[in-house]
């Protein structure tokens, strides 16, 4: 661990300026990860992981009136105050992305090996023959059928798969040392879910690149990352390894998740548990803790005070009031819950 | 792309043949009896029998019909009761003037909507783009003729920077030939421009919201690569569909704008025709401009092949 981290995200706010004022969609994010780590980002729709992880290349500067604060550090350097020349040379380069829906995220009316090579001849000087014998030895290290084939194929003549590994096959060009994927399975069946899942894996332990996997599914996260970062409405509110998280979840919405997960071995005739009420919206946030509306432990304090970032062992932290009464089981659910 | 081109030009056959019917029932729709029209209220029967007989109106109008298609397979459209030429000549001296008007008319709305619809699309809701909805409204509502007389009153009269009217071939020289055109190009292409810059805008603004262009950013690529490469690549069908249907109508709204700034076009020849009553001319021009119109469209839907590959590869 005394290593220099790859990322390191310091306190990262994400505010947007819309017609109804200021939303803060990432409220103080910190968090690291080593060179080679596959880490996950847990929430709900709207927790802001996606806005979070945009917000690491700065891909929502080109949208309507957005700031940040904080530092996002890569190999010492703070991502956030880089000029958009400097930036623009990390993109794609150091830090790659890849998206959930794979056909919109490909531009229709250019091939497959054009997408390709454009990343290549974008950071190396390449020549439009290297560039191509790039892109295909790409394609074939994502494991695609024919790659010579699929080079000049369109993306709409592709399968989802196909597509996703032609993603990937875009992010990995430049061999960046980190690589997001925001949901890069959702949008495929379970069986080509499973595939990506170990293209990445593999790709994580033969390229030693750092992968942040944005998800809403702990299956997928108990499969290929090594730690988690849970997120509700813009913060971290528990982060830990990830037999930590199914060993000993101790913040009342990890719990929450984790039960919530259908299981195929459990009794037919009992409910799925839902977590109650919903996620308040980003323009009336909690003052206090931001579960507190929908926590069964929540009381007057957790309403009014924000809990600090505490400890529980070692690389297990979360934000918790209470976590150490629930987990003793001292403390009653009130309220709401099941 | 080849079946896609063959069959684009196997659907022409069916319009075709509306096109023709519909142009030769033009002639014999109007009331009363053509060659009378033409020969006006002083001539005898005998007179109007004549010209019936020289010109086939007395056949039945099928038979007549069957003629006129078959000269027309020969290039032969008939010939001028005024002029004493074959209609096909008379068009062909005056396509050239007309021609030359609408590229100028559509270079300079090309030229200026389309860079001034990206950065509109771009800097959406911005200052800049409010100026320029302004200015592509104001230019959609002003009238082409009222355009055509304030630029011959401020830069032809007042200011002496270019002829009032007229026109010079272009055995003239370029120069000669292109100075004429200016501002009756500028009259003709502001609506087009103004057309043009909206439909861009709008359509450059919707696929930069889509996801791709996201991607297109992870890459790393510099702006004006996202918006020229891949932005308006994208955008550009509906931006064609009206570059086709506009060019279209500079041929035939040019009629007005030539007969303001004196210019010896199509638009002249068929004013002259009407005031004539030479009908094998006005069907002549009418059967031309529709072809112009046909034709216009089959380059626009193979060019929609050429931009985008859905299009050719996805139709069987």
């Amino acid at each position: 661990m005394s290593q220099t981290p790859l990322l390191d995200v310091r306190n990262l706010r994400t505010h947007f300026y819309t017609e109804r004022g200021r939303v803060t969609a990432v409220d103080g994010v910190s968090f690291s990860m080593e060179p080679g780590e596959i880490v996950g980002i847990v929430g709900e729709s709207g927790c802001g992981k996606s806005v979070m992880s945009q917000s690491i290349i700065r891909l929502l500067d080109y949208a309507d009136d957005v700031s940040y604060e904080g530092e996002v550090r890569l190999g010492g350097e703070n991502l956030l105050q880089l000029s958009n020349s400097r930036m623009r040379k990390i993109r794609g380069n150091l830090v790659s992305m890849v998206f959930q829906d794979p056909l919109t995220s490909l531009d229709p009316v250019y091939t497959v090996g054009d997408q390709i090579a454009e990343s290549l001849r974008q950071h190396r000087r390449l020549s439009r023959r290297e560039a191509r014998e790039k892109a295909l030895e790409l394609l074939r290290m994502t494991g695609i059928p024919s790659p010579e084939q699929r080079l000049d194929e369109y993306p709409h003549q592709l399968s989802g798969g196909m597509q996703q590994r032609v993603m990937i096959a875009i992010a990995l060009a430049c061999e960046p040392q980190l690589l997001i994927a925001d949901e890069p399975t959702t949008a495929l069946d379970v069986t080509i879910q499973a595939q990506i899942l170990e293209l990445i894996v593999e790709l994580n332990r033969k390229l030693g690149m750092g992968v942040l996997f944005i998800t809403h599914d702990l299956g997928v996260v108990s499969e290929i990352c090594t730690s988690v970062k849970v997120m509700y409405l813009g913060q971290i509110v528990e982060e830990m390894t990830t037999a930590q998280l199914f060993a000993n979840p101790l913040h009342p919405y990890t719990q929450g998740l984790i039960r919530s997960i259908p299981r195929m071995d459990g009794d037919r005739r009992q409910k799925l548990h839902i977590i109650a009420g919903t996620v308040p919206s980003l323009n009336d946030k909690p003052q206090g803790c931001r579960f507190a509306t929908r926590c069964p432990y929540a009381d007057d304090k957790c309403r009014n005070e924000e809990p600090p970032i505490a400890t529980a062992e070692e690389g297990h932290r979360l934000k918790c009031w209470y976590y150490e009464e629930i987990s003793n089981g001292l403390r009653e659910a009130v309220g709401h819950g099941d | 792309m080849l079946a896609y081109i063959v069959k684009r030009i196997l659907s022409l056959i069916p319009v075709l043949l509306v096109i023709t019917i519909a142009t030769f029932a033009l002639i014999h729709i109007m009331p009363g009896d053509p060659s009378a029209a033409f020969l006006g209220l002083e001539a005898t029967q005998a007179d109007v029998d004549a010209l019936n007989q020289t010109m086939g109106f007395d056949h039945p109008i099928v038979e007549q019909y069957v003629n006129w298609v078959g000269g027309l397979f020969r290039g032969d459209l008939g010939d001028s009761l005024f002029l004493h030429q074959p209609v096909g000549q008379a068009i062909a001296e005056h396509m050239g003037p007309t021609l030359s008007l609408a590229i100028v008319a559509q270079a300079i709305a090309l030229l200026l909507a389309i860079p001034l619809g990206i950065i509109a699309a771009y800097k959406r809701d911005s200052a800049l783009d409010q100026l320029l909805r302004g200015f592509s409204l104001i230019g959609m509502a002003v009238p082409g003729f009222l355009l055509a007389l304030f630029l011959m009153l401020f830069v032809g009269v007042k200011l002496k920077w270019l002829p009032i009217a007229g026109y010079a071939p272009l055995a003239d020289g370029i120069w000669q030939h292109y100075r004429y055109l200016i501002l009756p190009g500028i009259s003709l292409g502001t609506i087009q421009a103004a057309l043009i810059m909206r439909m861009t805008r709008s359509s450059v603004l919707e696929v930069l919201h889509l996801n791709f262009i996201k991607t297109v950013r992870s890459k790393g690529l510099r702006e004006t690569k996202v918006l020229l490469k891949h932005a308006l690549r994208n955008a550009f069908i509906p931006i064609l569909t009206v570059i086709g249907q506009t060019f279209g109508t500079l041929v035939t709204g040019a009629v007005i704008i030539e007969t303001i700034f004196n210019i010896p076009g199509i638009g002249q020849l068929v004013i002259n025709s009407i005031e004539r009553r030479d009908f094998t001319v006005i069907q002549g021009v009418v059967l031309f401009v529709t072809l112009l119109y046909v034709l216009i469209n089959l380059i626009v839907d193979l060019l929609y092949g050429a931009v985008d590959p859905r299009v050719r590869l996805d139709r069987k």
